[in-house]
C-alpha cells in the first residue's frame, strides 16, 4: 500500500511517498514559495539525483498537482497513476480537544479543525489548504489528519489545567495542549522495540530538542505531561523562544519599553532563547562553537539551556517515580553530544549515568549512550514524524 | 478578481512609505513610484529606518527586515502601473496631481485593476471621475503609523461598485487590517474626531488650563491613550493637522472646526512636530521624545 504524507506551511508543501509493505520512501520533496512567480520544487527519488524545478505555482492545489505529476510521469515516476495512492496522511498542528487520535477527514472533522484556528492561527489554516487541495487532486484516496497535539490528550486534568480562573478554560479553552506529539509517540514506540519490552510497561522521558524543544513524560504508553503548553512557547529554553518565564515580566516589559502586543510576542518567540542570551545566534551549533572560542555570552546561553533541560528531566523523574529510559531526539537531541552530556551530568542519584565515549560518537543510528550500570537507559533515537503519519494513515484505511 | 501579487504605491511621502512597508512585510511585491529616483531613494531610506526601529523593538527579526526590504522596489517610471495587480495612490492632496496620476493609471493598468486613493481631503467621486472606470476607484484611508495601526477606512465613492468593495475587503484580510466602511464625508470618522480632540487640547493649552505635559498625561492615564493629543499632533505633523482642520472648517462651515491660533503660530514658525524635531515637545532624530519644550508650554 502506498501512502503520501503531506505537511503544508503557508507557502510550502513537504511530502513523502511511502511503500508501506516495507516502509520505504519512494520519493520525497519540498515545494517552496507557493504564490510567488518562481516557486521551487526539490524532488528526490531513492538512488537518483535530486531534481530542482522552478516555475509559477499559484496555490496549494496546483502545488499538489505538480507533485503528483512528478510522481506519476512515465519517465522517472514512481507510480503509474494516482489511484495507487491509497491514503494521504496530513500533518495538522492543532487538534484542540477534539482529537485524541488521528482521524479520517470527513466534513465534521474538517469543521473541527477549522474551529481550532484561533489556537494555531499560523499553522492550521495552511494545513486546511493542503487538505482541500489534496482531496481535490486525490479524490479516491483516504485522507487522514494526524495531529501534533493528539498524543497529549491523555494528560490528566491536573497536568493540563493552568491555575487561572476556570472561566478562561470554559470560555476560551485555555489549557495545556502540548506539541511534537507525533515525534514523542514515535520515539516512545521505538524505545519499546529497542528495549525489547512492551510500551505499556515503560516509563519514558522523551526530549524532542530541535529549534523548538519539548519534553514529554510517557507513562505506560501515555503522555502524562509535556513541557509545551497552550502554545509552543512554554517550557524549555529554545533556539529563539524563551520558554518558561515569570508571566509578570510581560506587562512590565510592555510598559517599560512601550511595546505593542505583536512586538512582545515577536520578542519572546524570535529574539529570545539562545538568540536572546548569546546576542548573535539561535543555532545551537553556532553558539556551541562560539562557546569553545571563549565567548562568555554563548557559554551563559548554553549553561542556561542545559540547566533548564535538566530541571525539566528531574521534574518528570519525580512525577513518574523514576524512568526506564531517557530519550533524546530531533536536531539538537540527536547530534549535540555535549548538550546530552551536560544535561545528564551529576544525575547518578537519580539513576542516570552516561557512557561518555558512546555518547560522544557521531552516528545516525538508534543507540544506547548510558553506562552499563545506569538505572535509566539513555537512548538516542532519530525521530521520523513522516513515517509515523504514514503508519497512522495506513492504520485507518 | 485575480490573485494580487504586485502592488504599485504612488507617492513616497510619510503615508506612502508606511503603506509600502506594510505591503512588503505581508509578502506583496511592492513598487514605490515617485517623481524622481532621488525622492524614491529617500522614501526607501525611511522605510529602512522604520524597519530598524521595529527591529530594535524586537517586532521583527533581521531576516524579516531583509525579506521586507527585498520586496520594496523603487522607480520613477509610471509604466510600472501596466504590471500592477492593485494600485494605491498616496500623493500630495492636490486635485491636479491626483488627476495626472489617475489618467496615467487609466491609460496604463489592466482594465480589471482597482485603484485605491489614500485621500482624506478630496472627494473620491471627483477623483474617480478622472477615469473611465469609476466603479473600480475606492478610498483607503490609512492611519499613521501605517505598519502599526491595524485600521483602514474604506471609502465608497458614488460609483464604486459593490464588487470592488468586496475585493478590497478580501485584500485587507491579507494585510491583517480591519476595514471600516465609511461614506464620503470630510474627515470620515478618524480624522474628524481626532482633529477635534487635538484642537480642543490646543485651546485648553492656550487658555492655560494645564501644561502640555499634563494635558497629555491626563488623557494618557485617564483614557488609556498610548500618547496624549499634543504628542499625537506632533507625530502627525502640525502642518497636516492644520490642513485637516482648515478643510473641515471650510467644508462644514461650522465654527466648532476653527483651528486654534496656537496651531497656526507654530506652523508659521516651522515647528511642525517630530519631523522638525520640535513641536509641543522635543524629539531626537529617531522620533523619540527627549524633554518638554518649555517655551511653547509657557507661551
Amino acid at each position: 500500500m502506498k501512502v503520501l504524507v503531506i505537511n503544508c506551511g503557508s507557502s510550502s508543501i513537504k511530502y513523502q511517498l511511502f511503500e508501506m509493505e516495507d516502509e520505504t520512501v519512494l520519493a520525497s520533496g519540498l515545494v517552496e514559495k507557493i504564490g510567488a512567480e518562481a516557486a521551487i520544487i526539490t524532488h528526490e527519488v531513492a538512488d537518483r539525483e535530486e531534481e530542482v524545478i522552478t516555475g509559477e505555482i499559484l496555490d496549494h492545489r496546483e502545488g499538489i498537482n505538480r507533485v503528483l505529476r512528478l510522481l506519476i510521469r512515465p519517465d522517472g515516476g514512481v507510480i503509474k497513476d494516482e489511484k495507487e495512492v491509497a491514503a494521504v496522511g496530513h500533518r495538522v498542528v492543532h487538534g484542540g480537544e477534539y482529537f485524541a487520535e488521528s482521524a479520517i477527514i470527513t466534513r465534521e472533522v474538517r469543521t473541527a479543525i477549522r474551529k481550532t484556528i484561533d489556537l494555531a492561527p499560523l499553522h492550521n489554516p495552511p494545513n486546511l489548504l493542503g487538505i482541500d487541495a489534496a482531496q481535490a487532486q486525490l479524490p479516491s484516496a483516504v485522507h487522514v489528519a494526524v495531529f501534533d497535539t493528539a498524543f497529549h490528550q491523555s494528560m490528566p486534568e491536573y497536568a493540563y489545567m493552568y491555575p487561572l480562573p476556570r472561566i478562561l478554560y470554559q470560555k476560551h479553552r485555555v489549557r495545556r495542549y502540548g506539541f511534537h506529539g507525533t515525534s514523542h509517540q514515535y520515539v516512545a514506540q521505538r524505545a519499546a522495540v529497542f528495549l525489547g519490552k512492551p510500551l505499556e510497561e515503560l516509563r519514558l522521558i522523551s526530549c524532542h530538542i530541535g529549534n523548538g524543544a519539548s519534553l514529554t513524560a510517557i507513562q505506560y504508553g501515555k503522555s502524562v505531561d509535556t513541557s509545551m503548553g497552550m502554545t509552543p512557547l512554554e517550557g524549555l529554553m529554545m533556539g529563539t523562544r524563551c520558554g518558561d518565564i515569570d508571566p509578570a515580566i510581560v506587562p512590565y516589559v510592555i510598559a517599560k519599553e512601550e511595546l505593542t502586543l505583536a512586538e512582545v510576542k515577536s520578542m519572546m518567540n524570535k529574539h529570545s532563547g539562545l538568540m536572546g542570551v548569546s546576542g548573535f545566534s539561535g543555532d545551537m551549533r553556532e553558539v556551541t562553537e562560539a562557546m569553545f572560542d571563549g565567548n562568555k555570552q554563548a557559554k551563559l546561553a548554553i549553561d542556561m539551556y542545559v540547566y533548564r533541560l535538566k530541571k525539566m528531566i528531574g521534574s518528570y523523574l519525580a512525577i513518574m517515580n523514576g524512568a526506564d529510559a531517557l530519550i533524546f531526539t530531533a536536531g539538537v537531541g540527536e547530534n549535540a553530544s555535549s548538550i546530552r552530556q551536560k544535561a545528564c551530568e551529576n544525575m547518578s542519584f537519580l539513576g542516570i549515568s552516561l557512557d561518555l565515549e558512546e555518547n560522544a560518537k557521531r552516528c545516525k543510528k538508534e543507540r544506547v549512550v548510558s553506562a552499563a550500570d545506569s538505572k535509566v537507559k539513555v537512548l538516542v533515537l532519530p525521530t521520523n514524524e513522516e513515517l509515523m503519519i504514514a503508519r497512522e494513515a495506513k492504520e485507518l484505511v | 478578481m485575480a490573485e494580487i501579487q504586485k502592488v504599485v504605491v504612488v507617492g513616497g511621502g510619510t503615508m506612502g512609505q508606511g503603506i509600502a512597508e506594510l505591503l512588503a512585510s505581508k509578502g506583496f511585491d511592492t513598487y514605490l513610484l515617485e517623481k524622481s529616483i532621488e525622492d524614491a531613494q529617500c522614501a526607501l531610506h525611511h522605510i529602512e529606518l522604520s524597519l530598524d526601529k521595529e527591529l530594535s523593538k524586537w517586532g521583527i527579526t533581521r531576516a524579516e527586515k531583509r525579506a521586507t526590504l527585498s520586496r520594496v522596489h523603487i522607480t520613477d517610471d509610471p509604466t510600472i502601473m501596466s504590471d500592477a495587480d492593485f494600485v494605491i495612490e498616496s500623493v500630495y492632496e492636490c486635485l491636479q496631481t491626483k488627476q495626472q496620476i489617475l489618467e496615467l493609471f487609466d491609460e496604463l493598468s489592466r482594465p480589471e485593476v482597482i485603484l485605491a486613493s489614500n485621500t482624506s481631503t478630496l472627494s473620491l467621486t471627483e477623483i474617480a471621475a478622472f477615469t473611465r472606470r469609476p466603479d473600480k476607484v475606492i478610498g483607503l484611508h490609512f492611519v499613521h503609523p501605517v505598519p502599526k495601526i491595524p485600521l483602514v477606512e474604506v471609502v465608497r465613492g458614488l460609483k464604486t461598485s459593490s464588487e470592488t468593495v468586496k475585493n478590497v475587503f478580501d485584500f485587507l484580510s491579507y494585510l491583517e487590517l480591519e476595514g471600516v466602511e465609511v461614506y464620503e464625508s470630510p474627515g470620515f470618522v478618524t480624522t474628524r474626531l481626532i482633529t477635534m480632540l487635538i484642537n480642543e487640547a490646543l485651546y485648553t493649552l492656550m487658555e492655560g488650563v494645564a501644561t502640555a505635559t499634563d494635558i497629555d498625561r491626563a488623557m494618557k492615564f485617564g483614557f488609556q491613550f498610548k500618547v496624549g493629543p499634543l504628542e499625537m499632533a506632533d507625530r502627525f505633523g502640525l502642518d497636516s493637522v492644520l490642513a485637516a482642520m482648515e478643510r473641515l472648517y471650510r467644508e462644514f462651515g461650522d465654527p466648532k472646526f476653527r483651528p486654534c491660533p496656537i496651531l497656526k503660530k507654530m506652523v508659521r514658525a516651522g515647528q511642525l512636530g517630530v519631523k522638525t524635531e520640535e513641536g509641543f515637545f522635543l524629539y531626537d532624530e529617531d522620533g523619540d521624545r527627549i524633554e518638554v519644550n518649555q517655551e511653547v508650554v509657557s507661551g
